[in-house]
Formats: structure tokens, C-alpha cells, sequence
């Protein structure tokens, strides 16, 4: 799929743009602070419904609007709502149609005392939807340097990273997600109400149900779509390191549904699991009886200690684990090697190629990877890609591209020689 | 600054749901402008609201404080057989609209929700249960909101209104999800009350 049309207003730095996209790629430069990545930003938010920099989403409407809308409330006029605005047209090479998607940040005044809300809304072809619903119809993949977090942060970084990539390939991924986390919330509440009042634990049985109802899901995509991913990012890494490395992805569920003999003998690194023969039914009836044998610890603990929310997903290269042991060249191309098996998978899975975004990512990449990444790149239908520095990109790269200049929230597309 | 009176009723009008503090001005001076009636009839009404409604000592519903029972527990035109089970006494009104209902109804007065502190006990669960003890009653139908809260409640009672001998359905799928009987519209509650399903 790839973009044809992007307006912004009030986004970040941005106040107003309005830009026909070419296909294949997109430069866009210029100095630090300009622009480039709040672009970016945008364009994965129609893909994400997230921020990948902020999850306080009100950073993302513009500060001048902000003040605005402000200084009307306080002078009781009309305009006291400030609003974000993101609109798109993509092409689906899937279902051949030109498709609108919209997004509305809306900040608004509520109560008596100088509240504010913000309000998220979200229209696909003209008819509004659901977070949850809207959420597949725009791919992305999205590559910036800090993801090398993915690998080297803690274990909320690669459930974010394996939530945001699940949710624009399974569709209920997204609602099972947010249905589950309720569900979490409310159990824990009424866990901690248990263990500090005590009461009649049978009050658990409905979330447990509801926990293993939305829980086996979400374990049944991870397994599938790791084990998918894995096997593409095997491939790219290998040709990557010019055959040095076997990448492995292991995931290592909280919630452990394979009946695995023998467990604590075998070294867990060493003994891949395969758990895709599993139907979702039976992890809901494993996860449910698991949840029965855990409930006097979880009762007394107080929170929920299994299930999803609690998964771990790991990076090895020759069976050494990168998130503890990787050097930096080694983190750095795993990642690489990740965010193109991304691209292939989605690609399967979907039958859409997804835009590709790549924010400053040559800088940190050696001039092998580079190479590599850049002949990639030039292969794909269309990708936007951002730098302070043109001569990180090798001529032919960039007299092929559309070379953008990005200056004060103005983004430029005709070259002044 | 205004006098205190005015800027009281203005704060007591903002604390309603959906009432902002424009409009909370706006109704202010228009009370205070309008003939004395109609003031009066509003303060009347807001105080009889509390002093003169009670609730059914039978299924929770609302009812004219003095009386034990509402209209419907008393008629002898329902059937005591079946009884509905909602969250609130709107959720009555909704189904009375559609007019195809003829059995009596249990108002829980809300769902359980551990995060906000509401647990079985807080709701009308144990008067139901006794209810139900009290013989007569064949079939419960769950008819909380497709919430998941509405959900959680249902799945909580399921087990021990099955314990007690009687057929317990759920209202069918169809209603928007996450939505609320009260909005739900005619046909559609129509549907999922004719289309209910026995509980698995
Ligand atoms: N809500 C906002 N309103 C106005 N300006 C903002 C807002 N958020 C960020 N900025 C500013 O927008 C500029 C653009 O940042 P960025 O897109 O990261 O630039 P680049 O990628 O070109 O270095 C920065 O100077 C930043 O301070
Ligand atoms: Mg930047
Ligand atoms: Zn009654």
C-alpha cells in the first residue's frame, strides 16, 4: 500500500500541510528540530493510533492551538477547543481502492475548574470508528534507532513492540488487548480487596473467565506470529551477517500452555519450543486451570501474576541472549534484521506491502549495512525516510529519491538550486 | 462577583451529568428571570423526587413512596414465572416499550465493578436469590448490558441461579457491545429478547 495523499494541521510544529506523496521514496532533510520525524509521527499514528514518542497525546496538538483555545476559554469566547487533525489517502493493493483515514485530536474544556479532555476520534473513509476497529486498514512498519530498546530494554518494551506490529496484522487483536487489560484491571482490584478484607474468592471465577477468554487469544497470535517472524528475521540476519549469525526469537510466555517434560533440566535457550500445533480453546482451558491453582498465592499477593501481561520475548544470536550479552554492531543489525522480516511477514500476512518509515536510521549503521538497508529500501513501494545528513546516502540513492527539505514545520518539494 | 444565592444554584446545576458551566449560568438566570411557578414547581419536584419515591420492596424498581410494591409486582396480569434481570429502573422502560415482555423484572441497581469498590453485596443479589427461594419463578433472564462488567455480573449469577433449580438465559447478541440497553432501539431489544439463550 502506499500513501498518495498527507494533511496535517496543528500537529506538532506543523500548522498546516498539504502534500501529494510519490510512491517509492521520500526524503525528507533539513536541520535538528524541524519537522522531519513529527511527519513520521503522524503517519504511524494512522497506523498505531499511538504516539511512538509520547503517550500523552496531548503533546502531539500544537502549543500555539493549545494557548488559543486556552486564552478564548479564559476569555469565555468561542474556539475553546484546540484540534489535532491527521488526514490520509492510501492506496490498498489489496482491495484496489483509494482510501480515506482521519484522525481528530480534540482537546476540549469539561467542568467547572479549568478541565481539559482530550478526545480521540477516528473516521476511515468518511465513517466513524473504534480505535479497535480502525486499527489494520493502514500498515506501517517503523524503524528508529532507539528501537534497539526492543532488544536491550525490559520486557514492556518488547510486549509495546509485539502488541503495536500484532495489532495491525490480526484483526481482534486490538479489542482482545484492550479487553484483556480491563479485565486484568478489575481482577487485580478485586485481588487486593480479597487480600486485604478477605470475602468469597468465588468472586474471581468471572474474570478468570474473562482473562482466559481474551488471554488465549492473545498467547495463540503471539505464538503464531513470533515463530512467523522469527523464521523471516533468520533468513534476513543470515544474509545480513554474511552467514556469522543464527538469529533466534524465542518467546516465553508467562502463561506457558505447552506441556514441556522434563523443563528445568534442559537449558531453555537451547531447547526451542514449538507450541504451534495449540488450539486457542485449549490454552483458554490451560490458562483457566492455571489461574485456579494460582489463586490463594494471587489472593495473598494481591495481583495477578500470570498471563500475557507478564510474557517475555527473547533475542539470540548463536544461542547467546542479545538482550544481555549483544554488543552494539550486534543489537543494532538484529534490529535491522527484525524490522525486515517485519516488512516480509506483514507482507504475508496481509497481502499488503506496508509503508516503510525510517527516522535517522543510517547514521547508526555501518557502511555494509547501510548498503544493505539502502538496496532494501529501493525495492519497496514506498518509504519516507529521514536525515540531518544527505551524504549518509550515496548519489544514485539520492538523485533516485524525492529529496523533501523540512524547515520550521514547512516541508518544501521542490529543490532550490 | 455574584450573590452567593445565584453563584450556589449555578455550582449545584454543574455538578449534573452533561451540564457545563455555560449552561449551568444560562438555566441560573433564566430561573431567576421567569415567574416565581416556575421555580417553584422545579423545587417542588426536586424535593418530592426524594420524599415521595421509594423503591419496590419486592424487585428494586422505582415506585410511589407509601407503597410496598410497584405496578408491576402487583399486577395480576404478569406472569411471576419469568423474571428479567436488569441494572436499572430505566432498563425497565426500555423493555416495557416494546410491549412484548408480560413477565416481572429484578433491578440489581448497578454491576459489579471491583474497581470502583461494588461487589455482590452491594447490589440487589441476596433479595433475588431469596426471590427465587420463595418458589414460582422457572426462568431468569440475564438482562444486564453487554458491558463487560454486564457480562461479569451475568457470569457471576449464572451459577447460583442454576443452583437453585431454574432455567437462566442471556439476552442474545446483536445488542451493540459495549452499549447500553436504555439507547438500545426498539427491534434490536426486540430481538435479543425473543432470540435469548440458555446459559452455558
Ligand atoms: N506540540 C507542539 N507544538 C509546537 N511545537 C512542537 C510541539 N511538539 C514538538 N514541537 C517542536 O517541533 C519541532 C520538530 O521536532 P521534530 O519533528 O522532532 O524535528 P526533526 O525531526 O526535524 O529534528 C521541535 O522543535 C519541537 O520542539
Ligand atoms: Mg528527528
Ligand atoms: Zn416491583
Amino acid at each position: 500500500m502506499y500513501l498518495t495523499h498527507l494533511s496535517l494541521t496543528n500537529f506538532r510544529n506543523i500548522a498546516r500541510l498539504d502534500l501529494d506523496i510519490p510512491r517509492r521514496v521520500v526524503l525528507l532533510t533539513g536541520a535538528n528540530a524541524q519537522g522531519k520525524t513529527s511527519v513520521l509521527e503522524a503517519i504511524y499514528f494512522l497506523a498505531a493510533f499511538a504516539s511512538f514518542q509520547t503517550s500523552a497525546e496531548r503533546q502531539l496538538i500544537n502549543t500555539l492551538a493549545v494557548s488559543a483555545a486556552a486564552e478564548a476559554e479564559r476569555a469565555k469566547d468561542g474556539g475553546r477547543i484546540a484540534v489535532a487533525r491527521i488526514v490520509a489517502q492510501f492506496r490498498d493493493n489489496q482491495d484496489q481502492r483509494a482510501h480515506r483515514l482521519e484522525v481528530r485530536l480534540v482537546l476540549e474544556p469539561v467542568g467547572p475548574v479549568n478541565g481539559q479532555r482530550l478526545r480521540k476520534e477516528v473516521l476511515l473513509d468518511g465513517v466513524k470508528r473504534q480505535v479497535n476497529d480502525a486499527v489494520g486498514h493502514f500498515n506501517a512498519v517503523l524503524f528508529i534507532p532507539q528501537m534497539s530498546q526492543i532488544i536491550e530494554g525490559g520486557p514492556d518494551e518488547r510486549r509495546r513492540y509485539l502488541n503495536l506490529t500484532l495489532a495491525q496484522v490480526f484483526p481482534g487483536y486490538a479489542h482482545a488487548l484492550s479487553a484483556y487489560t480491563k479485565a486484568i484491571e478489575q481482577r487485580n482490584a478485586l485481588l487486593k480487596m480479597l487480600s486485604e478484607r478477605g470475602g468469597d474468592a468465588d468472586q474471581l471465577e468471572p474474570w478468570d473467565r474473562l482473562l482466559a477468554e481474551h488471554g488465549s487469544k492473545l498467547i495463540h497470535w503471539r505464538i503464531q506470529a513470533i515463530q512467523e517472524l522469527e523464521r523471516e528475521a533468520a533468513r534476513v540476519h543470515h544474509r545480513l551477517t554474511r552467514g556469522a549469525e543464527v538469529l533466534r526469537l524465542a518467546y516465553d510466555p508467562a502463561y506457558d500452555p505447552s506441556p514441556r517434560p522434563g523443563r528445568q533440566m534442559s537449558l531453555k535457550m537451547d531447547a526451542p519450543v514449538d507450541r504451534s500445533g495449540l488450539k486457542r480453546e485449549e490454552i483458554e482451558k490451560g490458562f483457566l486451570e492455571r489461574l485456579a491453582q494460582a489463586r490463594p498465592e494471587e489472593i495473598a499477593r494481591g495481583v495477578t501474576t500470570v498471563g500475557p501481561h507478564r510474557d517475555e520475548m527473547r533475542f539470540l544470536a548463536n544461542s547467546v541472549d542479545l538482550g544481555d550479552y549483544g554488543s552494539r554492531g550486534q543489537v543494532r543489525t538484529a534490529l535491522l534484521s527484525l524490522k525486515l522480516a517485519e516488512v516480509e511477514w506483514m507482507k504475508t500476512r496481509t497481502g499488503r506491502t506496508p509503508v516503510l518509515l525510517l527516522d535517522e536510521v543510517l547514521a547508526e549503521l555501518d557502511l555494509q549495512r547501510r548498503a544493505d538497508l539502502l538496496a532494501y529500501v529501493d525495492g519497496t513501494e514506498q518509504a519516507l525516510l529521514t536525515t540531518t545528513d544527505l551524504h549518509l546516502f550515496t548519489p544514485e540513492f539520492v538523485k533516485d529519491a524525492n529529496v523533501w527539505e523540512v524547515e520550521g514545520g514547512v516541508v518544501r518539494t521542490q529543490k532550490e538550486e | 462577583m455574584l450573590p452567593e444565592p445565584i453563584q450556589n444554584l449555578i455550582f449545584a446545576l454543574e455538578r449534573l451529568p452533561g451540564i457545563g458551566p455555560k449552561t449551568a449560568s444560562r438555566l441560573a438566570f433564566y430561573l431567576l428571570r421567569a415567574p416565581e411557578e416556575i421555580s417553584g414547581s422545579l423545587a417542588e419536584a426536586l424535593t418530592d423526587l426524594k420524599t415521595k419515591i421509594a423503591f419496590c420492596q419486592e424487585c428494586f424498581n422505582i415506585t410511589v413512596a407509601g407503597r410496598e410494591r410497584c405496578e408491576i409486582c402487583e399486577s395480576g396480569q404478569r406472569d411471576g414465572s419469568v423474571i428479567c434481570v436488569v441494572e436499572e429502573p430505566l432498563d425497565i422502560l426500555s423493555i416495557e416499550r416494546i410491549g412484548a415482555y408480560q413477565g416481572k423484572y429484578h433491578v440489581l441497581q448497578g454491576v459489579i465493578n471491583p474497581i470502583e469498590g461494588i461487589g455482590p453485596d452491594d447490589l440487589k443479589i441476596r433479595p433475588l436469590l431469596e426471590r427465587i427461594r420463595r418458589g414460582g419463578v422457572l426462568e431468569v433472564i440475564l438482562a444486564t448490558d453487554p458491558t463487560m462488567e454486564g457480562d461479569a455480573t451475568a457470569q457471576y449469577l449464572h451459577p447460583r441461579l442454576k443452583a437453585l433449580g431454574v432455567h437462566v438465559t442471556r439476552l442474545a447478541r446483536g445488542l451493540p457491545v459495549g452499549g447500553d440497553l436504555e439507547y438500545a432501539d426498539q427491534n434490536t431489544l426486540l430481538r435479543a429478547l425473543s432470540g435469548r439463550q440458555e446459559m452455558g
